[in-house]
């Protein structure tokens, strides 16, 4: 969790308790969350974007899926609470909520409400009809909480802008000051990219197709649902097709791991905002590579300026960069 | 009054610009082994991997109230293929009972997300997971809600795309994954699923070789 230190360790400085303590609450730069606050409210208007013309026919009162059906899909513990959500807003009430808070989360205004209703309102939208929510839903929401535990619009946003009463320049070069919620947030965003691919990797390594190469080939020939067409290349080369079916659990197994080791945790972050879209597109969940790409975000280490907090690996590399 | 420090990393740390006061990073280390320990049983107990009952059982009595609302409680389990015919592309049809020519299809020419949640709900309905009354209740309301656009007897199937072999080229057909009558009498929504050829064909055998063991005995 913790790399070399820049200075001689205290007695006490390598235990366990230590190492939870720095990981989990040395103040850091916010600078990477507002990106990643950007990013998340971006990737959630989009998503949210899928449900507009079929929201009615999905989830409205004659609509496609009943309350009833939703509740026998996904475990909610009583469920009462949604009912009565429902009952209030609607789900085009949800889903415009969710809308404004996405947007909002977009341009930094409103602070850890608006990303508390960003997350409520889409983990509303997706209890009302679980059987459309997909892997970047779930990562999305995942997102999302973490943004709201985050000071996220303490950098990049309209909320510094308004408090440094219009000075849009020093409200996007001045570095804010450094916050444990950052670091809270940012070893949240660690665990869970981590579990996330580690899951994946997993999930997949159950699978014959994944271990005899021609997974790639089977998720290429869903004629409707993939993004791009590589039959021909797989047809033309089974080298290609084991090669590419092999590389995205490990890859993803990679990511879990790299993630942890400070040497080499940005390079592995930086594969990572190009090879996660990549792997969504040959897997058909182009969201879900986005939303994973997002999850690097913080770990790259690039161009922040001022490090926060020189002892913690993260922004130690973030000033170095 | 500054929070007392008692441990040398607490003191540097609370020293730290930005830093949290030890009575909240207390709590919030307590709210994190908590969340921790319930996302590691979460990610266990929602996947296929063959967790324990007690897993399954810890995680559903004490985790899942608190993180099923916030759509926490999930396995992350994305395999996207196993390479089998239930993971190629579904498509929902739904036409007037008796009417097969007015039939609709969905996503049909819909892109993006939004066709990728048309297959879903599709594929939902084949899916029972472990609970047919559970796919029964998705496909009873999936017909009943085209009652307005085709009146009170619809039928209802779910069809898979026919997946071409590696290398090879796509057969272009697609084949009946679910099948059912939804109609209305009385004001109650009945669901009559299409028994599938295998439970009514008889099973045959054939006759081997006398001194086989796979004539059937008497």
């Amino acid at each position: 969790m913790s790399g070399p230190a820049d200075r001689a360790p205290a007695p006490d400085d390598r235990g366990l308790g230590a190492v939870w303590m720095r990981f989990w609450f040395e103040p850091t730069d916010p600078r990477p969350l507002a990106l990643v606050r950007i990013l998340v409210g971006l990737l959630g208007l989009a998503l949210l974007w899928s449900w507009q013309a079929d929201l009615g026919r999905w989830c409205g009162p004659e609509g496609l899926v009943t309350p009833a059906s939703a509740a026998a899909w996904v475990s909610r513990g009583d469920g009462a609470w949604l009912a009565v959500v429902d009952a209030a807003l609607g789900p085009r009430g949800v889903w415009a909520i969710a809308v404004a808070s996405f947007a909002a989360l977009v341009v930094g205004a409103g602070g850890t409400v608006v990303a508390v209703t960003a997350a409520c309102s889409l983990s509303l939208l997706l209890h009302r009809a679980p059987m459309l929510a997909g892997p970047a839903d779930d990562c999305l929401v995942i997102l999302t909480w973490c943004t709201a535990v985050a000071p996220a619009t303490r950098a990049l946003s309209l909320d510094r802008v308004l408090a440094g009463r219009g000075r849009v320049a020093s409200a996007v070069i001045a570095p804010p000051a450094p916050s444990w919620r950052a670091r809270l947030a940012t070893g949240l965003l660690q665990v869970h990219a981590s579990v996330i691919a580690l899951a994946a990797a997993t999930a997949q390594l159950k699978g014959d197709a994944w271990w005899d190469g021609t997974a790639a080939w089977w998720l290429a020939a869903r004629a409707e649902s993939r993004v791009v067409d590589l039959t021909s290349a797989y047809a033309g080369s089974t080298y290609l097709m084991n090669l590419v079916t092999h590389a995205i659990p490990a890859f993803e197994a990679a990511f879990a791991v790299g993630l942890w080791a400070s040497a080499v945790r940005p390079a592995i972050a930086r594969l990572g905002l190009v090879a996660w879209p990549a792997v969504g597109v040959l897997v058909g969940e182009p969201f879900w590579g986005l939303a994973m790409a997002v999850f690097a975000v913080p770990f790259t280490g690039l161009a922040w300026g001022a490090a926060a907090s020189p002892s913690h690996p993260v922004t130690r590399r973030a000033g170095a960069a | 009054m500054p929070p007392r420090a008692s441990h040398p990393v607490d003191a540097s740390m609370g020293a730290l610009p930005g830093a949290a006061a030890e009575p909240v990073r207390a709590a919030v280390t307590f709210a994190l082994a908590i969340y921790l320990f319930g996302l590691a049983l979460c990610v266990i107990g929602n996947t296929s991997s063959g967790a324990s009952l007690l897993v399954r059982t810890i995680k559903g009595k004490i985790f899942t109230p608190f993180l099923a609302p916030a759509w926490l409680d999930l396995g992350f389990d994305y395999p996207f293929t196993y390479g089998l015919p239930e993971d190629a592309d579904h498509v929902l049809e739904v036409a007037p009972f008796g009417d097969p020519a007015a039939r609709l299809r969905f996503p049909g020419d819909m892109a993006g997300e939004r066709a990728r949640r048309w297959r879903r709900l599709a594929r939902a309905i084949t899916e029972t997971g472990g609970d047919p009354d559970r796919t029964a209740r998705v496909a009873a309301d999936v017909g009943a809600a085209m009652f307005e656009a085709f009146g009170p007897d619809v039928r209802l199937r779910v069809l898979r795309r026919a997946r071409a072999d590696v290398g090879g080229v796509d057969p272009g057909r697609l084949d009946e994954a679910f099948a059912a009558r939804v109609r209305e009498i009385d004001g109650d929504v009945q669901l009559i699923r299409d028994e599938p050829a295998g439970a009514v064909a008889p099973v045959v055998v054939p006759r081997r070789d006398p001194a086989g063991w796979t004539e059937p005995r008497p």
